[in-house]
C-alpha cells in the first residue's frame, strides 16, 4: 500500500472562468471494517476509518461531509462546484483516530 | 532464348531449388533457449501442475475460481510438446431425430461453445453474440443438405483446410447427437427476419466500448496505488541485508527510468528471455534474499513501479541479436500455433482477416488487433475481476476456456510469446499500469 494519508486529487487539466469543476479525490488509508466475534455480534471498539470530509477553497468551507461508517479501503470520493476566482482547493479528511490527512490543488484560469 | 540464356536460367532455377531443399531441411536456431529445463519461480496456483485425485481424475492447479479441469489429451505452447494437431476427421451423421428446441439450448450453452461467442441467431434472450463466424439469421434458406452442415460443424477443416472454427466434434467438445440437434435447430431459420429492436444485440450494430478513461489518473485506476505502495518494497532490507534501493540509487525514478523499455529481453546472465516479472523471481532473491515469485502481488507491484518510469517513453526491444532473433521466430511460431481442445492459434483471434477475430465481437467482447500492440499497458487493472493482471496471467486466461493447459507464468514458452508480441509495440509509448474490462 502506498503511504498511509496520502491525498491525490485531480481536476481538469483546463477550466475556464464560469466552468463547473468536477473534482476527484483519493485518500490512501486502510479503513478498518467493523469486526464481528464468534457469535457474530460486532466487536466494540474504535475502530480506525475516515469520518469527515472538509474541503474549503481560498480558506472559505464549501463542502463538509460525514461518513457514519468505514466506506471502502482507499475512500474515494468526488464533488462539483464553481470557482468565481482563481486559488487554492484544500481538502481535509479527518479519521476516528484523530489523524489528520490534507491535500491541495490550485486552480487557475486558462 | 539463345542455348546459353536457356542453360543460365535453368542453373539459377537449380540453385533456387537447391536454397529452399537447404532452407527446408534446416533446424529451427536454438539460440536463446535455456541450457536446462527452467524450474519455475511462481506462485504454486501459477505453476500449472498437474496433480492425480484418490480417485485417478487428473486436474490442474489453476487460479481460485477457474476450472481445474485436465486437458492434457491436447498440444499446449511447450517446446518440448512435438504432438501435431488433431487429425482431420469425418463421421456419417447418427441416425437419430434432430430436436431443434435441444438444438438451440445446445447452440446457446455457455458450457458448450457457446456457437453465439462468433454466430448471431435471432431472439432477444440471444446476449450478447459475437460476429467473427458468419451471421446464421438466415442459415435454413442455404437449404443445405443436413450431412453437410453435419460434417462442417463436426470438422469444418474437411471442407476448409484453414478455417478458424473449432473441429467441435473431433475433439469431442461436442458429442456426435448433440451436433445432430444443432443442425435440425439451423435448418429452421428462415427469413425473412423481424426488425431489430436494440442495434447492441447485432454485434455488427453494436457500438464499440469506450474503455475507462485515463489510466494514468490515481483517482480511476487503483493499479495507480497498488504500484506506488511497492515503494515499501524498494527500500526493504532482506535477508541478505540489503534493498533495491542500496544498489539502484536515486529511487526508481532515477535507476528505472526506461529501463522496461527493453523488456521482454534477453539476459545473458540467466540465458534465457525474461519479462521484468520473471526477472524480478530471480533478481530479487539473488540481490536481497526476499522472494518474489511471479504472480505474487509483490513482483506485480513492483514490476508495475518499475515499468511506470518508462511511461511515455517508446518500447524498444531488440530483436537483432541472435538470441532475440531466434526467440522472436518461436514467439512467432507459437502465435500461429493451433492448440487445445479447440485447436485455435492466437492468430485466430487477434489478427484481421476474413473469418479472424481481431476488431470483431467475441460474445460482448472486442477482440484486440496484435498491430494495434497489446502488451505496452500491461500489468493492467482488470475492472471485471478487481485485480492487477499481468500479460502471463492474460495469457494464461485466454487458453483456459479453450482447453489448454496452461504453463507456468514464468514459462520460456510464453516470455518468447510476449517478446513477439511486444515487438508491434516497438515505438509506441508506454503507458503503465493500464485500465481494462
Amino acid at each position: 500500500m502506498a503511504e498511509i494519508g496520502q491525498v491525490r486529487i485531480r481536476i481538469p487539466s483546463s477550466i475556464k472562468r464560469g466552468d463547473v469543476v468536477r473534482v476527484r479525490s483519493l485518500v490512501i488509508h486502510p479503513m478498518e471494517i467493523v469486526q464481528r466475534d464468534k457469535a457474530g455480534k460486532p466487536v466494540d471498539k474504535n475502530y480506525r476509518f475516515i469520518n469527515r470530509m472538509i474541503v474549503t477553497y481560498n480558506g472559505r468551507e464549501i463542502l463538509q461531509a460525514d461518513t457514519t461508517q468505514s466506506i471502502s479501503e482507499n475512500p474515494f470520493f468526488s464533488f462539483a462546484f464553481k470557482p468565481s476566482e482563481a486559488g487554492t482547493l484544500k481538502i481535509t479528511f479527518l479519521d476516528t483516530h484523530g489523524g489528520k490527512y490534507e491535500g491541495t490543488a490550485d486552480i487557475k484560469f486558462s | 532464348m539463345t542455348r546459353l540464356e536457356a542453360l543460365l536460367s535453368a542453373g539459377l532455377f537449380l540453385g533456387v531449388g537447391l536454397a529452399l531443399g537447404c532452407a527446408g531441411t534446416e533446424r529451427p536456431s536454438t539460440a536463446g533457449l535455456p541450457p536446462t529445463p527452467w524450474a519455475s519461480r511462481a506462485l504454486p496456483e501459477a505453476q500449472g501442475e498437474i496433480k492425480t485425485s484418490p480417485d485417478g481424475r487428473k486436474m490442474q492447479v489453476r487460479y481460485r475460481g477457474w476450472t481445474t479441469e485436465d486437458f492434457g489429451q491436447f498440444r499446449t505452447y511447450a517446446y518440448d510438446d512435438p504432438r501435431p494437431a488433431p487429425a482431420v476427421s469425418r463421421l456419417s451423421m447418427p441416425q437419430v431425430k434432430g430436436d431443434p428446441r435441444e438444438g438451440r439450448k445446445l447452440f446457446l450453452s455457455r458450457a458448450k461453445g457457446p456457437c453465439t461467442g462468433c454466430h448471431l441467431i435471432p431472439g432477444d434472450d440471444v446476449w450478447p453474440a459475437g460476429n467473427v463466424g458468419p451471421d446464421l439469421s438466415t442459415f435454413g434458406d442455404r437449404n443445405l443438405p443436413d450431412d453437410y452442415v453435419f460434417t462442417q460443424v463436426y470438422d469444418s477443416r474437411n471442407f476448409f483446410p484453414h478455417t478458424t472454427m473449432p473441429p467441435w466434434g473431433t475433439t469431442g467438445a461436442l458429442k456426435p447427437e448433440e451436433i445432430v440437434h444443432i443442425v435440425a435447430y439451423l435448418q429452421t431459420l428462415k427469413g425473412p427476419l423481424s426488425p431489430e429492436k436494440d442495434p447492441n444485440r447485432n454485434p455488427d450494430t453494436r457500438a464499440k466500448p469506450v474503455g475507462f478513461g485515463d489510466n494514468l489518473d490515481p483517482t480511476n485506476n487503483p493499479g495507480i496505488v497498488l504500484a506506488e505502495g511497492a515503494m515499501s518494497l524498494w527500500n526493504k532490507r532482506g535477508p541478505a541485508g540489503k534493498a533495491c534501493g542500496d544498489c539502484h540509487a536515486g529511487g526508481p525514478a532515477k535507476a528505472m527510468k526506461g529501463v522496461a523499455t527493453r523488456y521482454p529481453n534477453y539476459v545473458k546472465a540467466f540465458q534465457r528471455v525474461m519479462s521484468i516479472e520473471d526477472f524480478l523471481t530471480v533478481h530479487a532473491p539473488g540481490t536481497t534474499g526476499l522472494p518474489m515469485l511471479a504472480e505474487s502481488d509483490e513482483n506485480l507491484s513492483t514490476t508495475m513501479l518499475i515499468k511506470m518510469q518508462s511511461n511515455g517513453m517508446p518500447v524498444q526491444v531488440d530483436l537483432v541479436s541472435p538470441e532475440a532473433r531466434a526467440a522472436f521466430e518461436r514467439g512467432r511460431a507459437s502465435f500461429w500455433k493451433r492448440v487445445g481442445q479447440r485447436d485455435h492459434a492466437c492468430a485466430d483471434c487477434h489478427t484481421k482477416g476474413a473469418g479472424r477475430g481481431a476488431d470483431k465481437f467475441l460474445g460482448g467482447r472486442l477482440l484486440a488487433d496484435v498491430d494495434a500492440g497489446l502488451t505496452k499497458h500491461f500489468p493492467l487493472w482488470r475492472t471485471s475481476v478487481g485485480a492487477v493482471w499481468d500479460m502471463r496471467k492474460r495469457m494464461q486466461w485466454c487458453m483456459t476456456p479453450l482447453g489448454m493447459n496452461m504453463l507456468p507464468a514464468d514459462a520460456v514458452e510464453y516470455a518468447e510469446l510476449e517478446l513477439f508480441l511486444t515487438s508491434f509495440d516497438n515505438g509506441k509509448p508506454m503507458s503503465v499500469p493500464g485500465i481494462r474490462h
